[in-house]
């Protein structure tokens, strides 16, 4: 009888920490966190550790992204968009327990501009070092060098770290970089427990954070490094892991859907798959060859046969579920004939046509040697190389050892029309995410224009208008538009999916 | 004296059979097509950004002059900074060495216990039913790639039967390092679950990489068992009424396993290249894993550093070996 007392006084004594424990979410994620700076790393791989330690002025949430204030309540801009003032909310706190001001925000984005890594190519081209001031504790005022309309989509990479928590750790003028890359100094969801770059990271719960916490958030947060995706599919299924990265190849995603201990949400995301076409090297500098290979990929056997309807056409370069994609665009279709009769067009002498390929993304390789069978019937000779994508990137981003064609994604980095036909087709950004060359000075108006002017309406139609002319004269491929399918454990709820991110803000998270 | 000769003669090998090494590496990173600091800062990056990353890691310099350089950093003791982690190389490595040193040796205790007592058992019992399945077994071993191999184990141990963990080192983080090898930290710190997370976890990778070497194991103790065992001082000791188990133990086995643990010597540095696989698949985190995302990411720095540690490895535990041998067989060294 003592030992019945005993035991139920334990468990009473134990029971309100046992209401409000939620445990820990674990997830495993198919790239490294070997570095957790915040201005330092920019790749979708490692959004968890950018999103979850930290906060910017404003945040990206849900799908369509919607932009929210964060550490900012409001902002105003100059009728000459180049002056941005942004209100800072007030007594924000630092995990160690100092208040965010302003002077946080300017040191923040001048590391960035210093450091010059990461997120600062946003940047570096419209503020100059220096010019962003703080009229007051909670003011910050961002002087542009020039108009910018797509600023506040971008104002949430500023991630802004505790100034002086940095300085104290600054080495031989690193801006704090040595010790960012292993320490968090951040007003963020989650405080760092646990970090090994060989392993992973924990984050706790950060119960002080400004914008407060639903009642079964999780308790900490786990992310792993799981390189393998098999690993990571059957670690799901096990139950070792409570969640995955969302784009994995089709076939995982059936065989999670068969597994009863895991849901699978499913949305259109804003990431076109499409061939990436060097238009300064002939024969694809002429019109006539590129639509003839946009003539002779198979859109729907490639989407409903090799991706059995896994993803949805996108006609364009801009994602159908974003405004700037013409809804009434057509594209291009599988037609041979058509094929044939623009290659009969073209004046100069056909050479074989290399394509590469990311190793490892099977789709990619699928597609590639989808478009060399066909173009073999319309007597065009392509040749595929496969590499890692680290090989390719940095071929493409050399103008004269770039493939003629790359099968690839383009995802979101802040959601604008700009991050798509404007980045992929605007030659002032040559060399850093325009991979094709191309110089048409009409596009480059209409996508400048755009930059300049802030009338949404306006900035559509120009837009379109260049969307329109990228696809018709064939300047990339254009295949699907990803959706993401995101992998969690049956008993995870709250899942807030954003483009930017992909599904990994776990603060609004629980289990069931 | 003869023994003393040797290891110093290794010893002095051991330094120009690094640079090479180093030379080695350093050409084949430069001739893939990878630009190292655009890949370092990502695809955002811009011209400017990228040029200014080049000029303060020195990689605007003839290839001649970066080699040079880095053989200077190498001797102070220097491997670089990493361009991807921004942290020190010998950091990292020194980081993830034991877990790469734990994995290797647990496997080769693994192959040996297996593979010894099977070839000598497959030896004497010369063209039985039992010697036939251990040849066909060990042919196998050698047969299987070992990415196959692991991703069925945890099938089968992992998935189905619930028998091992599906992969990584340990539940969590694990306990506070003493000497980073958790079985051995656990053992000194008493503490059991940690001990006991450990063995399981180390259970399917080890059996992924020793299961190969114990093949190799099986087939030159067999081989060597079969040559000693119809030698004239076998016989003798037989004549004499001498027990088979003392005769096998005493006299077989011992001048039988000289070029079995030649074979171990080399069988170390086919379990640190094939751990770069098994480690990726497990998601073992030890020197494979950092191996692949050092080319993955084109760091050379770290991918030098990385084949200056496992060289060093190699060449010490063939120096151990060698040490071994000169015991079981002294005639070398006398």
């Amino acid at each position: 009888m003592k030992r019945t007392v005993f035991a139920l006084s334990v468990i009473l004594a134990m029971a309100p920490s046992m209401v409000w424990a939620q445990g820990k979410y674990v997830h495993a994620n198919n790239s490294g966190y070997d570095n957790l700076d915040p201005h330092a790393i920019f790749d979708v791989g490692r959004a968890a550790s950018r999103i979850n330690f930290y906060d910017g002025l404003y945040r990206w949430v849900d799908n369509p992204p919607k932009l929210i204030p964060w550490l900012a309540e409001s902002h105003k801009s100059s009728a000459d968009g180049k002056s941005w003032t942004f209100n800072l909310r007030k007594g924000v706190k630092f995990h160690d327990g100092s208040e965010m001001t302003a002077a946080d925000v300017i040191y923040s984005i001048e590391r960035m501009l210093a450091t010059k890594k990461g997120a600062s190519s946003l940047f570096m081209p419209i503020i100059d070092p220096g010019t962003t001031k703080a009229p007051d504790k909670y003011t910050v005022v961002f002087a542009l060098k020039e108009s910018s309309a797509i600023f506040l989509a971008t104002v949430p990479e500023i991630l802004v770290v505790n100034a002086k928590l940095v300085k104290q750790n600054e080495k031989d003028g690193d801006w704090g970089a040595a010790w960012l890359a292993k320490n968090v100094a951040s007003t963020g969801s989650y405080k760092l427990k646990r970090y090994d770059p060989a392993i992973g990271f924990v984050g706790e719960r950060f119960k002080e954070h400004f914008a407060g916490w639903g009642p079964k958030a999780f308790d900490e947060i786990e992310f792993r490094t799981v390189l393998e995706t098999n690993t990571r599919v059957q670690g799901l299924m096990k139950g070792d892991f409570h969640g995955t990265d969302g784009y994995l190849p089709y076939d995982q995603i059936l065989r999670l859907k068969q597994a009863k201990n895991v849901q699978i949400f499913e949305q259109e995301s804003m990431r076109v798959f499409y061939f990436s076409i060097h238009n300064d090297r002939p024969p694809l500098n002429d019109v006539h060859f590129r639509r003839a290979l946009a003539y002779a990929f198979d859109y729907n056997g490639f989407i409903n046969d090799i991706l059995k309807g896994a993803v949805a056409r996108n006609p364009g370069p801009n994602p159908n579920n974003l405004w700037g994609a013409p809804k009434d665009l057509q594209g291009f279709t599988y037609d041979l004939d058509k094929a044939k009769a623009e290659l009969a067009q073209v004046k100069q002498p056909l050479r074989p046509i290399t394509i590469g390929t990311l190793a490892g993304f099977s789709e990619t390789e699928q597609a590639a040697t989808l478009l060399q069978n066909a173009a073999s019937k319309i007597g065009v000779e392509v040749k595929i190389e496969s590499a890692p994508w680290q090989v390719v990137q940095s071929r493409m981003q050399d103008r004269d050892k770039n493939y003629d064609m790359v099968p690839l994604w383009k995802s979101t980095y802040y959601v604008d029309p700009n991050n798509w036909v404007g980045e992929l087709y605007g030659s002032r950004y040559y060399g850093t995410r325009n991979y094709s060359y191309n110089k048409d000075d009409e596009l480059d108006k209409w996508i400048n224009d755009a930059l300049a002017i802030n009338d949404e309406e306006k900035r559509r139609d120009l837009y379109e208008k260049a969307a329109r002319k990228v696809t018709e004269q064939a300047m990339g491929i254009f295949v699907y538009n990803t959706k993401w399918y995101g992998p969690y454990a049956a008993n995870v709820g709250g899942i807030r999916f954003c483009p930017i991110g992909s599904g990994q803000d776990m603060r609004w998270a629980y289990f069931k | 004296m003869r023994r003393l000769e040797m290891i110093l003669s290794r010893l002095v090998w051991f330094v120009p059979t690094l640079a090479g090494l180093v030379v080695i590496v350093f050409l084949i990173s430069n001739v893939i097509p990878t630009d190292p600091v655009r890949v370092a800062l990502g695809e955002n990056a811009t011209l400017a950004q990228v040029e200014a990353m080049r000029v303060k890691l020195g990689y605007d310099k003839p290839l001649a002059v970066q080699l040079a350089r880095h053989f200077r950093d190498v001797l102070s003791g220097n491997l670089g900074t990493s361009i991807y982690s921004q942290r020190p190389i010998s950091e990292d490595l020194a980081k993830r060495l034991p877990a790469t040193l734990e994995l290797t040796l647990v496997a080769i205790a693994l192959s040996i216990a297996l593979g010894i007592p099977l070839g000598v058992v497959s030896a004497l019992k010369r063209n039985s039913l039992l010697d036939h399945a251990v040849r066909v077994v060990s042919v196998s071993g050698l047969a299987i790639a070992a990415f196959w191999l692991a991703m069925q184990l945890q099938f089968l141990f992992a998935m189905k039967l619930g028998a091992a963990p599906l992969n990584s080192r340990i539940d969590g983080f694990g306990p506070e390092p003493i000497t980073g090898l958790f079985i051995v930290d656990s053992l000194l710190s008493w503490d059991m679950e940690s001990l006991g997370s450990a063995l399981s976890h180390i259970a399917l990778p080890a059996l992924t990489l020793a299961l190969p070497a114990a093949a190799t194991i099986v087939r030159f103790t067999r081989a060597g068992v079969l040559e000693v065992i119809n030698s004239n001082y076998v016989l003798y000791q037989r004549a004499m009424g001498m027990p088979p188990g003392l005769v096998v133990w005493k006299y077989v086995l011992r001048n039988a396993l000289i070029s079995t643990v030649t074979q171990i010597g080399l069988i170390f540095g086919v379990l640190l290249t094939n751990a770069v696989v098994i480690e990726t698949v497990f998601d073992w985190p030890g020197l494979g894993t950092f191996a692949v995302q050092s080319i993955l990411q084109s760091d050379h720095k770290a991918i030098i550093g990385f084949t200056i540690w496992t060289g060093a490895l190699i060449v010490i535990f063939n120096l151990l070996v060698d040490i071994a041998h000169s015991i079981i067989d002294p005639r070398g060294t006398r």
